[in-house]
């Protein structure tokens, strides 16, 4: 293994990770994905807001905006392909003071200001005609008609199921502790293993300016910033038709309420700084702050019970814009700072990522000839599209609340690409055990069905390790 | 309007739903169908190994999966369809269907639901922390260690005082662990007392007015923070974490169709006869009293399928209105929730309701000025009170309040 060369190597597995490896390895790279994680997604890809932005509200001029509308117009592009939803929502920017109201003149110009010419304001009435579930008290909106909702997990699923097609490679488990450049290549050490490459691309998000130190001083300093959300039931999501927004404040985007794509209704995210880099702990108090302004917003709330509680981290800087720097001479690419817009920049910063690369370095400009792109087909996972088990896939349903069928599961587990190793990603290809119930019914049956497949084991790892 | 396909759908082959079921068949009914979305029947006693059931079915103590197989055994001729989900319900009794070969839809002339209770776990409870694996309920642990004979920990903790989370308690014995502690937020347990003697005899401590504040683990669970009496704080090293109580409805299907829901709870509203907002839907069991225990599942089920037989028979005419019953304080759901008139005799109901704090007084069931049944009680949250027979008067409300002592 140690022998192994790669053209380039990508640290860490999360949504970025993952678009600039299909990008390298499309455009024929050797390319190699890093994650310590036991899956892709283990940091803040996996809790997000799952909102494909329009840019509407970005920095104007800023990197941000242009990775971000670039990604939106490729996920847009590409996303039958690879059979990923899109759920056209269209989100509402709505006033509640007489503040906010004076403000959305100025969101609808930054809107046009960055392209984005559909935003309008809306009146009080047309707002409640259309959101009838929304507290009387709203002022006024600003409306964004091409604000959609996606799946999180499947997405970068998918664009590393496409590079490994292409010929990439992955390793889980794995954790890049120190490195070292030798004119030429990388060598990466892991603590196990050396893996070398000509080209290392850190994705490492909220660990990004300490992978940084192996290359140069990071020129920033991640500042990690917690989001704490609510998954109601699937019942709450009747209660509107569109995001809410709220206006931003300088520093956040403020508590969102939105449908998820697979059917339920999402409050949140808290925005708090804090020190730890990798633990995101739920807390009582702020949940039920969120709550009560959820219910303030959305009063028909108040019935609703809670599937699911979770936090991110979000891997903020001391900047606004992203951080994306190539380091001349050191065949080294840093993508930081990518806050909470990565979902939908993800495929644009993997282009802005190539082009750099290009530009920095002429020897590394082209790789070798393009990869025949092949297209997986993603399994179906929202709730407005065809589900398994309403196609009837000759397997009966084993998780009753998401209605995920055995056949759905033993796929996950036994495709070729990158098949599910852990409870965590076998949830998130799946559904399995996400649902309202958080397992009662079917855990102990998705344990049988992973024996010996996942790890850490539902159940009976004492055992098998003896 | 496409035919009826069957007489009465069953949703649900736990207790009640066989119970129904076995009174329709027992009436003369064939064309019955039992649907049930596990790929055995029996509901939660089918993995509750333990003898708490049959006391009042069969005069004797018997576990859950003999308690099923004796009541399967009182009605041969009802048919089960397991591994088949019911995913929608609609006006007019159609039913859809999810099977392995996708879905399907039924009409049939009635439609009882059946569809049990589960646990509120972790996150309904919004206990905070991180999210390790190895924090689960009672039902899966049941399923864990008596269905797949796995063990998913070796030391957990209890959350609750519950009569199942005795069960629990028990379970874990018949796999040979004792757990670390149970913990209980009030200041004594909710089950009957005596239960006690039972953690103390396995030597396990149990914790009073003790909240969980943390969880810690990052993949695996490896210990809980406590607080007592809003300031001690203490760790608890533990690989498990037992949900235990705290029932729910499993109204999933209900709660999504045109039937009138309780607006707190989601669980459809029922009349005296089990009958819903829509004249051709019961519902029965613990999906509408979350939970009681299996024998009072299985005679009420009984109950409620002779009268689908009788006004399938047309002996009886429904009123589609129907009258609220009103809760007072402290009164956390009552059973029937409505009221209607079925001209069938003289209407009278029996109400069984619980308390949401433990209670000392009376309770009085009322029609504006008059009283129609008064009682004195000594309410636990987790006991089921009862007062039978009373007289109403159809198209008015009732209400249902308690009286404190003075
Ligand atoms: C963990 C646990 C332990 C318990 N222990 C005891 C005990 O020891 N003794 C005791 O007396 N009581 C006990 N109880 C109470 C128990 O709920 C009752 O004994 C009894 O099972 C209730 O009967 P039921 O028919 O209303 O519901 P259930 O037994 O829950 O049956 C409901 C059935 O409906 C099916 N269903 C639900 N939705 C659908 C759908 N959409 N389509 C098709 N099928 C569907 C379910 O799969 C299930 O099989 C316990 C409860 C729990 C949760």
């Amino acid at each position: 293994m140690s022998e192994a060369r790669w053209d380039v190597i990508v640290i860490g597995g999360g949504v970025v990770g993952c678009a600039v490896t299909r990008r390298f390895a499309l455009a024929g790279a050797k390319t190699l994905l890093l994650e310590r994680g036991r899956d892709i997604l283990s940091g803040a890809s996996k809790a997000n807001s799952a909102i494909l932005h329009t840019g509407f509200d970005a920095p104007p001029g800023s990197l941000e905006v242009a990775c971000m509308q670039a990604g939106y117009q490729e996920y847009l592009d590409i996303h039958t392909r690879l059979n990923l939803p899109v759920l056209k929502t269209a989100a509402l920017v709505v006033a509640w003071t007489e503040e906010q109201l004076a403000q959305l003149d100025g969101i609808v110009s930054k809107a046009h200001e960055n392209g984005v010419d559909d935003a309008r304001q809306i009146s009080r009435q047309d707002l409640l005609g259309r959101e009838t579930g929304l507290s009387t008290t709203a002022l006024g909106a600003v409306e964004v008609p091409r604000e959609y909702v996606i799946d999180p997990w499947s997405a970068p699923l998918a664009y590393l199921k496409q590079a490994v097609r292409a010929g990439a490679g992955y390793q889980f488990d794995t954790e890049v502790k120190s490195g070292a450049f030798d004119g030429e290549y990388w060598h990466l050490d892991t603590g196990q293993q050396r893996i070398s490459g000509r080209l290392v691309i850190n994705c490492t998000g909220t660990n990004g300016d300490n992978i940084e130190q192996i290359c140069r001083k990071p020129g920033f300093e991640i500042r990690p910033r917690k989001g704490q959300f609510l998954v109601y039931d699937k019942s709450a999501s009747a209660l509107i038709n569109s995001i809410i927004l709220p206006v931003p404040t300088a520093t956040t985007k403020g508590v969102v309420l939105t449908k998820t794509i697979f059917g339920n209704l999402l409050l949140g995210p808290t925005a708090e700084e804090q020190q730890d880099r990798n633990i995101a702990t739920v807390e009582r108090e702020m949940l039920d702050g969120l709550i009560a302004t959820g219910i303030e917003m959305l009063p028909g709330l108040a019935g609703h019970s809670v599937t699911a509680t979770y936090a991110g981290l979000r891997p903020a800087t001391q900047f606004k814009d992203y951080q994306i720097s190539a380091e001349p001479g050191k065949n080294w690419i840093g993508v930081n700072g990518i806050r909470s817009t990565g979902l939908t920049a993800a495929l644009g910063i993997a282009a802005h990522v190539q082009r750099l690369c290009g530009e920095t370095y002429s020897d590394l400009a082209n790789f070798g000839p393009a990869a025949a792109a092949e297209w997986p087909v993603m399994p179906v996972l929202a709730e407005h599209e065809k589900r398994a088990y309403q196609q009837g896939d000759g397997t009966e349903i084993v998780c009753h609340c998401e209605r995920v069928t055995r056949g759905e599961i033993e796929a996950a587990l036994d495709e070729s690409d990158v098949p599910a190793r852990s409870l965590g990603g076998l949830r998130r290809r799946t559904r399995v055990m996400m649902g309202r119930c958080n397992g009662f019914y079917c855990s102990a049956r998705v344990a049988e069905l992973t024996q010996g497949r996942i790890s850490p084991p539902l159940a009976g790892h004492e055992k098998d390790q003896s | 309007m496409s035919s009826v396909d069957i007489d009465v759908a069953i949703v649900g082959s736990g207790p009640s739903g066989i119970a129904a079921a076995t009174a329709l068949s027992k009436a003369g009914f064939k064309n019955i169908v039992v649907y049930e979305r596990e790929t055995n029947i029996g509901g939660i006693p089918r993995h509750t190994h333990h003898p708490s059931f049959g006391l009042r079915v069969f005069k004797r103590p018997m576990s859950g999966p003999k308690f099923i197989a004796a009541l399967v055994r009182r009605c041969p001729d009802v048919r089960f369809e397991t591994s088949t989900t019911i995913t929608a319900l609609r006006p007019g009794g159609v039913l859809e269907l999810a099977s392995a070969s996708g879905l399907r839809t039924i009409r049939a002339r009635h439609i009882i639901l059946a569809t049990g209770a589960r646990e509120t776990p972790r996150h309904g409870r919004m206990v905070p922390g991180l999210r390790p694996q190895g924090v689960i309920t009672t039902g899966a642990l049941q399923q864990y260690i008596y269905s797949a004979q796995l063990l998913p920990f070796e030391r957990p903790v209890i959350v609750g005082t519950e009569l199942v989370s005795f069960s629990a308690l028990w379970t874990l014995r018949h796999a040979g662990i004792i757990p670390v502690a149970m913990i209980e937020t009030g200041p004594r347990i909710s089950a009957y007392r005596p239960a006690t003697l039972f953690a103390k005899a396995m030597g396990v401590p149990i914790r009073y007015n003790t909240e969980i504040t943390d969880i810690s683990g990052i993949e695996t669970l490896t210990q809980i923070t406590t607080r007592t009496r809003g300031i001690k704080t203490a760790t608890i090293p533990c690989d498990g974490l037992i949900f235990s109580g705290c029932f729910t409805g499993e109204n999933t299907v209900a709660a999504a169709s045109h039937l009138s829901l309780n607006a707190s709870n989601r669980i459809p509203l029922v009349d005296q006869n089990w009958i819903t907002s829509d004249p051709c839907v019961s519902a029965i069991g613990n999906a509408i009293h979350p939970a009681d225990m299996g024998d009072q599942c299985y005679l009420e089920g009984a109950k409620a399928g002779a009268y689908v037989a009788q006004l399938l028979a047309g002996n009886i005419s429904l009123d589609k209105a129907f009258s609220e019953i009103r809760r007072g304080e402290g009164i956390k759901m009552t059973t029937p929730s409505i009221l209607r008139s079925d001209i069938f005799g003289e209407p009278h109901f029996d109400l069984s309701f619980h308390v949401t704090a433990p209670f000392r007084g009376a309770v009085r069931i009322s029609q504006g000025e008059q009283v129609l049944n008064e009682k004195s009680i000594n309410g636990l949250p987790m006991r089921r009170i009862t007062l039978r027979n009373n007289r109403f008067a159809t198209g008015y409300p009732v209400d249902v309040s308690l009286i404190a002592e003075n």
